[in-house]
């Protein structure tokens, strides 16, 4: 986090009736900042998100919106719009009279003025001349833009987004997380995003808060976050995680089915555990051998026992030797390199640098 | 399809049965004799002519809509806020208060009007149109919740919150998105317990004063046979009435539905 914080919430906890669903959250999220909350459901970041909005009351802790309390400032006075993951935009009015309905209470526009906004607005999601259309002849992909262009017209300090893109196709959910960024760095406003999607949250956002059951489990930048999981948990939310187990004498590694190997302090970020312990190693990381290339230091062997083809990637299941699940590896299909098939022998090469130590 | 034949004569003879009575309604009406029989004589608007000439009938007419047009106010607005309650709101005892609000619905009404009156005597409260409306309102809330309750169920509750996170306030987000987006519901509630409080008979003959009621005041009339064809073209007004009601309303209702952008799931008609 660059900037001072904007929103800043301390030991924020929320109970429904006996039901823990936030436990005690401290987060500072930085002017500016796009920054996500990604969990699988029921982990609380939409109860999160919907507290900063003011549509929860936390039952305990206290929440700063630039630098003032919250505590007794409805969702209507608060600095925050929301895009809601239904869109919800109004059904009985234009795609005009939705961007303009947060505007009806500056009284100090005169009617040209607002009009002049709302044309920025939807000329800056890329709607522009669709301001007459009746809302609910609106596809998916325009009610996400228009719902963008009604929250950004009264330039709110933040933007909360709750699952904006789960709705939408895949191209359309990428074309638009590129739009989304490119949006939140043109007009320079905070973004809080709420996803379930991994691959979207590392994407889009600047920091990442990972969260479990109502807890943070690892607050982090994207690359941190993938390279350096603080838990088993986490790294498996995360992308796709091997995990070996290992006998941990200092920093060095005895590991199930690929052998020794020697690690860096960082390497284990809650701390090099002492005795047993795992190691984690990204699929991207570890590499199929093929006949006459260099032989690298790390090599382990095993069997391909199945394999995914994607076209551009080759996905290998592979039975290290000594070992009772296989890891997975995958591999970039370059010209002129062979797929093996299922029952093959493979050669592996690794890289002790990638490896991640968890207790 | 085999035994098409025998369910078309079937739904052909359910559909004879249920409206015949009503097309003999107009028929008559325009009969010069006051016997109702065929064959029909002469073709009269006499009986039409008639109707402002018979104050006590003029007066009844009166008394209903004044009825009818409470009623359907005073339950729309009570099934409005029975409604919201139940679609956005938690509260201790809800399932059974919704229940018993739901259940004059089912309950005999010769019961309802039988022990309002007991209540209303026991009270010493004169009887007067405000005791019908009382009663008839009893009656006709809990058709205007079922009415309402499916509108306020089909709205989407992130809709309120995007009005408020914009900067309006509870009442001004339920005015200018709730209310239109539920209209055509209230709209439906408003005429069926219009409909309902215009030809209820039992607690209206129960709970009358001095002035009948247009149902109350037919029912007497059945003992003078000449007063009958007079009655018919009344009758046939109301018929009218209630067609081009419905009409307007079940139109109102799909411009509604068309208007949100929702697709048509049953109404009325």
């Amino acid at each position: 986090m660059k900037n001072p914080p904007i929103v800043s919430l301390r030991g924020v906890h929320k109970y429904y009736g006996n039901y823990h669903a936030l436990r005690g959250i401290d987060l500072d999220i930085g002017a500016g900042e796009f920054f996500s909350l990604l969990g699988p459901s029921g982990c609380g970041k939409t109860t999160l998100l919907r507290t900063i909005a003011g549509f929860e009351d936390p039952s305990d802790g206290v929440l700063l919106l630039d630098g003032k309390d919250m505590a007794h400032v409805p969702a209507n006075r608060r600095p925050t719009n929301m895009v809601f993951q239904s869109y919800a935009i109004f059904p009985h009015l234009t795609v005009a009279e939705n961007v303009a309905f947060g505007l009806r209470r500056r009284s100090d526009l005169d009617r040209s003025a607002k009009q002049k906004m709302v044309e920025e607005s939807l000329e800056m999601v890329g709607l522009g001349g669709y301001g007459g259309r009746a809302a609910h002849a609106l596809s998916g992909g325009q009610r996400q833009r228009v719902a963008l262009a009604r929250a950004l017209i009264l330039h709110p300090k933040v933007l909360l987004l709750d699952e904006p893109l789960s709705a939408l196709d895949k191209k359309l959910r990428e074309q638009m997380q590129n739009e989304l960024r490119r949006l939140q760095r043109h007009v320079g406003i905070t973004f809080i995003l709420v996803t379930h999607d991994q691959e979207e949250a590392l994407i889009m956002s600047d920091r990442i808060a990972v969260m479990f059951e109502g807890e943070i489990a690892q607050l982090a930048d994207p690359q941190t976050l993938y390279r350096r999981p603080v838990t088993r948990r986490v790294a498996d939310f995360i992308g796709v995680m091997n995990f070996l187990p290992a006998k941990v004498d200092g920093r060095t590694l005895e590991i199930a089915g690929l052998g020794r190997a020697e690690v860096q302090p960082d390497q284990a970020p809650s701390g090099m555990p002492s005795g047993s312990g795992h190691i984690g190693i990204r699929p991207e990381t570890m590499s199929v051998l093929f006949e006459g290339e260099k032989t690298p230091v790390r090599v382990a062997d095993g069997k391909v026992v199945e394999l995914a083809y994607y076209g551009d990637m080759t996905y290998y299941q592979v039975l290290l030797d000594g070992t009772e699940s296989p890891v997975t590896v995958s591999m970039k299909n370059l010209v002129g390199r062979k797929v093996l098939e299922r029952g093959d022998r493979a050669r592996i090469s690794w890289d002790e640098r990638s490896l991640v130590v968890f207790p | 399809m085999k035994g098409g034949g025998l369910l078309r004569g079937y739904a052909l003879l359910y559909l004879l049965f249920l409206y015949a009575p009503i097309i003999l309604l107009p028929i008559f009406a325009f009969n010069s004799s006051t016997i109702i029989a065929f064959p029909l004589s002469e073709f009269t608007t006499q009986w039409f002519r008639e109707i402002p000439n018979t104050p006590a009938l003029v007066e009844s007419v009166k008394t209903s809509l004044i009825i009818a047009v409470s009623t359907a106010l005073l339950s729309t607005v009570l099934g409005i806020c029975a409604a919201r309650a139940g679609a956005k709101y938690r509260f201790p005892g809800k399932a059974p208060i919704l229940g018993f609000i739901m259940l004059p619905l089912v309950l005999p009404e010769i019961i309802v009007a039988v022990s309002m009156l007991v209540v209303l005597l026991a009270l010493g409260l004169p009887l007067g149109h405000w005791t019908v409306i009382l009663g008839h309102t009893l009656i006709c809330t809990p058709f205007c919740i079922a009415i309402l309750n499916s509108a306020f169920a089909n709205l989407d509750a992130s809709l309120e919150e995007a009005a408020y996170d914009l900067g309006e306030t509870a009442w001004s987000t339920f005015r200018l998105i709730t209310l239109p987006l539920v209209m055509p519901g209230i709209v439906s509630a408003l005429l069926i317990s219009f409909t309902i409080s215009l030809d209820e008979f039992i607690i209206a003959f129960f709970l009358t004063g001095t002035e009948p009621t247009l149902p109350v005041y037919l029912w007497g009339q059945l003992r003078f046979p000449q007063k009958i064809p007079v009655v018919m073209a009344l009758g046939t007004i109301l018929v009218a009435m209630s067609v081009t009601l419905l009409t307007f309303a079940e139109f109102m209702r799909r411009r509604g539905i068309a208007k949100a952008g929702r697709k048509d799931t049953g109404g009325f008609l």
